[in-house]
Parts: structure tokens; sequence; C-alpha cells
């Protein structure tokens, strides 16, 4: 990884520069309906982005797995039907200034879309986005990047990162894709002082956010799976709505579910939206039967498969702990105060105890 | 390629239904946009109708009944006047134009009163053009 | 509140009741509660950071809460209103409850916030509001604060929505709909959706489509609302379930007035007043019809 520097200019100029060639840049930008909330969405210019203000309320997986995604179009003939397949490649990207735990996510989610299947819409997304993410200033009471491996100065799936200094940034440049990108922008020079700069930058990033929970042990993930029938899981689902609101807000949720919409009497497409462990009909079967019939089980599913079973399949943490759902949760519920429960737990002999 | 409205009307069946058949019978010259949905009762008209409707393609709705008073179910057409009362309330605050949606009460002998309505809201219809929410598939796509 | 954690210490150590469902101090803000030990009753508050509708947790679709059996739920004056109406239309018995209602002063819009109540803060369904000591309970606590002062926002922005032409209502709905993303967040934290199938749900005949592109997105919102006529409580937990800030509480307010000024109905907290578009006079207005 090396440093370079980009001056405020020449990232104006690059963002100006994409635009021309019509490739879209996306930024954190000030919504229209809430000038407090920030989304990532499309800019021309640099001046429209908002950085280092606030996470923004979506997080940056819809430009990898759409809320909606069309997976084919079909259309009825005289003695059948044809399918039309959709392109697997995607137009070039740039996502400027994303926080890392948006960043990271996406790594992590790769294992899963190329696990037993290669999402091939997934990838060719991926394949043609450039991430230049930013150093996150933005923390708070409620994110902890940090106890999940993670950082504010984490690199995980960035192609270069942005760190603000005097005059400009100090660049991490990660892949080729990064280096390719800014080439043209950045100098090679770096004066030590910057550098200092961006040094102090990351470690008192960081600093803050460990401040909010210690680094969760490997062991963690082994020690839920054995709490499964825990008593705890039903005192904590209690306030939960089920309304899936989490995994929308969610980087590292990628779940969804397949319709076939037809738009009229021949013509019609196969979909995947976004879907939610957490609502009500999630796991109900053809029979009607339905393995996860209460919130209780639902909750729990929520938080082993991220601490739990992803780990043990793939080795990662399907956290990346931006606190999102925590703060949006209309019924209070909190991710970092039920993974503290069951830590303090984990030395404790694994309890039994029926629903 | 010419565009023609397409209007969908829910109209119950003892007097709307009535009455655009004598409408049919008597040779009453209507614009041919309208396809006629026939139920029992126009409290039969789930809200969701229209709302499906519009969802699904419709330019403009119908929606017919009996006269007050005159229900074949006796009180069937109270209940649906207070529900499409709010629903057109309703439709008017989301950007869905009145004109595009008719409320009637036609009884069975009044075939001219359902040529008027046919012919009215077509053209009504027509003036606005085709409905499409013009909504984009997500902000940031 | 000592009066509230002394009575659910009572109601509970003498086993009247199983749970009391309220309010608590959670990591971030005020959040609902749900004692079933005595000993923890102390945790129960009630203050201007209050604004959830915990008559949602009653809905008997929750099996794993009413599994805990009978319940107290703490309510404001809008809640017992949702409590009514889950009692009209006999999701639960008025018996099957322990309603402890508060004198309430208004509560503030986030419950994460520590605001005072101002203009600002407070939920603008707070502003002139007729049910600061509820009528519905079985135990009624708390002194009566001052009124609420009243947020404008909302009914400014509906008066505004009132003087668009049609093709500017289309365009401001569908600036805020092309957000959502159809978790159903709205349904979900609303006291009065109670269904166990929603018809959103339904495949086989497929209603509204289940993927959020506009026209389905549209058709659902209209749909929720139109389900919600004469029945909404005007409590806003959908508007702040939304994760993408859509602001549902317009609609809900908008057909509350509707329904207000066509047929003299408010959401009640008196089970026994029946629901505006469950009967009807044969003098109803039919202006709107041709």
């Amino acid at each position: 990884m090396t440093n370079r520097f980009l001056s405020h200019e020449n990232l104006s100029k690059l963002v100006a520069d994409l635009a021309a060639a019509k490739t879209r840049v996306i930024a954190p930008v000030r919504t229209n309906d809430d000038a407090a909330q920030i989304d990532y969405l499309p800019i021309q210019k640099l001046e429209e982005a908002s950085f280092g203000v606030r996470l923004p309320r979506r997080s940056a997986k819809e430009f990898f797995l759409p809320a909606t995604d069309v997976l084919l179009k079909y259309r009825y003939e005289k003695d059948g039907f044809e399918i039309e397949s959709v392109p697997t490649t995607a137009k070039p990207q740039v996502i400027l200034g994303p926080s890392p735990c948006d960043v990271a996510a996406t790594e992590i989610v790769d294992k899963v879309m190329n696990w037993d299947y290669r999402d091939e819409l997934w990838f060719g997304r991926r394949e043609a986005t450039t991430i230049v993410s930013m150093l996150c200033s933005m923390m708070d009471a409620t994110c902890f990047c940090t106890a999940v491996g993670l950082g504010p100065d984490a690199v995980r799936g960035s192609d270069a990162m942005l760190v603000p200094v005097e005059g400009g940034y100090v660049v991490r440049v990660v892949t080729a894709k990064g280096e390719s990108l800014l080439k043209n922008y950045v100098t090679d020079q770096v004066s030590d002082a910057l550098n200092t700069q961006a040094e102090k930058a990351g470690a008192e990033a960081r600093k803050k956010v460990e401040a909010n929970m210690p680094a969760i042990p490997a062991a963690f993930a082994e020690s839920l799976g054995r709490n499964f029938d825990h008593p705890l899981w039903k005192t904590m689902a209690l306030r939960c709505h089920g309304c899936g609101a989490c995994a929308s807000v969610c980087p590292t949720c990628h779940c969804f579910d397949i319709v076939d919409e037809h738009n009229d009497a021949e013509h019609g497409v196969r979909r995947r939206n976004w879907d939610s462990c957490q609502t009500a009909r999630f796991t109900v079967h053809t029979s009607g039967h339905n393995p996860r019939g209460s919130q209780t089980e639902r909750f729990r599913q929520r938080v082993e498969h991220k601490f739990s079973i992803y780990p043990s399949r793939f080795g990662e943490i399907l956290c990346t702990g931006c606190g999102r759902c925590s703060r949006i949760c209309p019924g209070g519920m909190n991710l970092a105060e039920v993974v503290g429960e069951f830590r303090s737990l984990a030395t404790a002999a694994p309890e039994g105890g029926a629903q | 390629m010419d565009w023609s409205p397409k209007i969908v009307a829910f109209v119950c069946n003892w007097c709307t239904y009535t009455g655009a058949d004598l409408a049919g019978t008597s040779r009453l010259k209507m614009d041919p946009n309208v396809r006629v949905v026939r139920l029992t009762c126009s409290s039969r008209v789930n809200p969701l109708f229209v709302i499906k409707a519009f969802e699904r393609g419709a330019d403009g709705v119908i929606v017919s009944g009996c006269h007050t008073g005159d229900c074949h179910y006796s009180t069937g057409n109270y209940y649906a006047r207070r529900r499409f009362a709010i629903l057109h309330d309703l439709l008017q605050f989301m950007g869905i134009e009145d004109d595009r949606v008719t409320f009637s009460w036609v009884s069975a002998s009044e075939g001219n009163k359902w040529q008027q309505v046919v012919n009215e809201t077509t053209a009504r219809v027509k003036a606005l053009g085709a409905y499409h929410p013009q909504g984009k598939v997500g902000q940031a796509q | 509140m000592k009066s509230l954690q002394e009575l659910a210490f009572k109601l509970l150590s003498e086993g009247t009741v199983k749970v009391v469902i309220g309010y608590e101090q959670g990591p971030l803000g005020v959040r609902p509660a749900f004692i079933t030990d005595p000993a923890q009753s102390s945790k129960l508050i009630f203050d201007r950071r209050c604004t959830q509708n915990l008559a949602t947790y009653l809905n008997p679709r929750r099996k794993h809460i009413a599994a805990l059996g009978k319940a107290a739920v703490v309510v404001k004056g809008c809640d017992a209103r949702a409590v009514a109406g889950l009692i009209r239309e006999q999701q639960i018995t008025r018996d099957s409850l322990v309603i402890i209602a508060v004198r309430c002063g208004g509560v503030l819009e986030d419950p994460i916030s520590t605001a005072e109540l101002t203009a600002e803060t407070t939920s603008p369904r707070c502003g002139h509001c007729q049910v600061r000591e509820p009528k519905l309970y079985d135990h009624l606590l708390g002194e009566l604060p001052p009124e609420p002062p009243v947020n404008p926002r909302r009914s400014e922005q509906i008066a505004a929505i009132e003087k668009m032409t049609a093709a500017e209502r289309m365009e401001y709905w569908n600036q805020h709909l092309d957000r959502c993303i159809r978790c159903h967040a709205c349904r979900e934290a609303c006291p009065m959706c109670f269904c166990v199938e929603c018809r959103a749900e339904r495949a086989l005949p497929q209603w509204i489509d289940f993927s959020p592109t506009p026209r389905a997105n549209r058709g659902w919102t209209m749909m929720r609302v139109m389900h919600q006529a004469g029945r909404c409580v005007d409590c806003m937990e959908c508007e702040r379930a939304c994760p993408e800030g859509i602001p549902l509480g317009l609609l809900a307010r908008y057909i509350a007035d509707s329904v207000e000024q066509r047929y003299g109905y408010k959401a009640t907290d008196d089970p026994g007043v029946p629901a505006p578009l469950g009967v009807f006079r044969t003098d109803d207005g039919e202006e709107f019809i041709r």
C-alpha cells in the first residue's frame, strides 16, 4: 500500500472528468427530503458531496445488490415462452467517500456470493466499481467497527482511501484499480508532516471507536452457538417488531426474495427483492409450518447468523459495526447490547432451558 | 401508435350493469375504452380494486352502483359511499387527478346516464393523457 | 415515576398481571420495557421521551408476548385510542389487560433526544391534544402537565400539498416513495395493522406487486392508508419506524381529517363508538359523485 497526495482541486477535477466521461460517481450527499440526512447519491460535481457529516441513511450495498434487481425477462409465445437474460457486466462507476464500514461489508458479502454459486450480477457490479473510501470521523456511541476487526481507518474493500489533511488528502492506494483511477491526479511526494497528520487522524479515530466496545474474540462465535437455547433470547426479542428495518439499512444483510411479475399478459420479469429474516413469514413453508414461528427465534437467528454461523462458515463476522440497525430500530433494540450480554455469558457454562 | 385510454369500470350487477346493458340494446353510441367488471354490489368494490387498476396500467377508473335508497341489498351503497369518499380524497392527495376517477350512481333504467358517464369519463381521461407515476426505481439508480 | 413503579411492583407481586409493558431507559434512549420480575419495576419511567405506542405489543399475533400472560400496559391518551381500537375490533377483550394510563403533556418526536419540549422537538401529533388525561384506564397516574407546544410542521406540509396541482403532488410523493424499499416497518410498528396475513403478502391472488418499484410502492402505501381509514389513531409510529424517512404521518393525518370533516369522527378511546367506515348515515355527503 503506497501513499500519495491528492489536492482538493485535483479531486474536483477527477469528479468533473468522470462525469464528463459519463462514469457514474456516487458520494454522500445531503438528501432532498431532509437536509439533516445523508444518502449515497450520484453527483456531477465535487461540491455536491458532503463528506464527514454523518453516516448515510442507507448503506452502499444497493450499488451491488439493488433493492429490486431484474434477474431475467420472459415473454409468452404461442407454444411456450422465451427467456431473455440480463447483462451481468455493469457500467463503470466510482463510489467516492463511503465509510470504511460500508466498504468492508462488500468484501465480507463476496464470500457468500461466491459460495455454492457465483452471483454474476453481484460480481459484475463489483468489478465495474472503484471504491475510494474516506477515513471516518463520524463515529458516535453506537458504532463498534474496531470490535469486529475493522476500524475507521480500515482499507478493507477499498481500492484507495482518502485521509483528510491540510490542502487535500493523503491517499492510501490499495489496489491496481485504485492506482489506475487516481494516477493522473495524485502526486507521489507526500511530506512527512502530511503523513504524520494522516497517521494521527487515523489513530485518534480508532481510539474513539475502541472506547465503545472491546474487540470480539474468535471464541465468541462458538460460545454464541452453544447459547442457542439460552432464555435470554426470549427476553431480548420482546420489543422487536419484526419489521426488518434493520436488515434494510444493514451493509452486510443480503437476503432476498424472488418473484415473478408480469407487466402484461405476455411479458414479465423475474426480480429479486430485499427481504429480512425478521419478518414473520420469512421461513413459512408451503405446508404452512414455520420453523421460526415467533420473534424469539427470528431475532435469535439474526444475531446467530451474523456472529456465529457466518463466521463458522466463512471466517468472517457478518457485521461491520456501523450501528445503523440500533439507531433506526423503532423498538429500541441494540446490537451492541445484545452482543455484550452474550459475551458476559461466554465464560459461564452453557445454559439450556426451554422457551 | 395512437394512444387510447384504458378505463376500468367496477359496476354493480343490479343497477349499473343493467343500465349499461340498456345503453347497449338501445344502440347508444359510446367510446370503446371502458372495460366493465361486474360485481354484486357497489359495496363489493374494495378500494384495492381501484388502486390496483391504476397500478396495472389503467388510465381511468369508473365505480358505479345503485342510487342510495335503491340498493338491491338495502344498505350496501351507503357503506360504499363512505369508503369511496375517503378513497376519493386519498387519490387526490396523492396526485391522481380528480378527472381520472368517476364515482356515479346509475340505475337500471338510466341507459342514457351510462352513456354520459362513459363518454364524459373517456373525454376527461383523454385530455389528461396516460397515467404513469413517473417514479424511478430507487432514488440512487 | 414513582407511582408507576409502585403500581407495577404491586400488580406483579400480587400476580394480577404477569408482565408490565412500559418504558425504560435503554442504551440509546427511551425504549419499550417488558417487566416480569417485580424487583425490576424500578426500571419503569415516564417522561417526555416516551413517544412509542405500546399498544402495538398487544396484538395477539405477537405470540411470544402473549405467552407471557396477562399484561398491564402503560398508555398515553393517544395510545389508549389504539387499545380501544383493538377492543373495538375484537382483537383483545377489555378484561384481558390492565390499562395504566398516564397524564401526558406531549412527547418528543425522537425518543433518543433529551431536548426540552419546543415547537420544533415536540411530535406534530401532540398539538391541541384533547386526551392529555386519558379516559380509558384501570389506573390513572401522574400530574396533568401543561399543554404541549404545537409543532406546525405537519399541518404546514399538508396545507402546502393541498395548494399543489395534481402533477406537483404526484412529484412530491414520487420523491418520497422512490425510496420505499417495502420493508413494511410501517405496518409492523402500527398497532392497528394486526392482520395475520397482510394483503401485501398474498401471492394468489396478488393484489400489490411485492417489489419496490414506483407503481407498487404507491399501491402499497395507498392500500395501507385506506385500510387505516377511520381506524388510525395518529400515533405516527409508521413515520418513526420508516428507515427511509418517508412522511407517512402526513397521510395518517390527512385521512383522519377527511374522516372527521365528513363524518364528525375522531379517533377515540371509547371502544363503544363504532368505526366510521363500519356505519353510515343516509344523508352522508356525496359531492364527489358525478
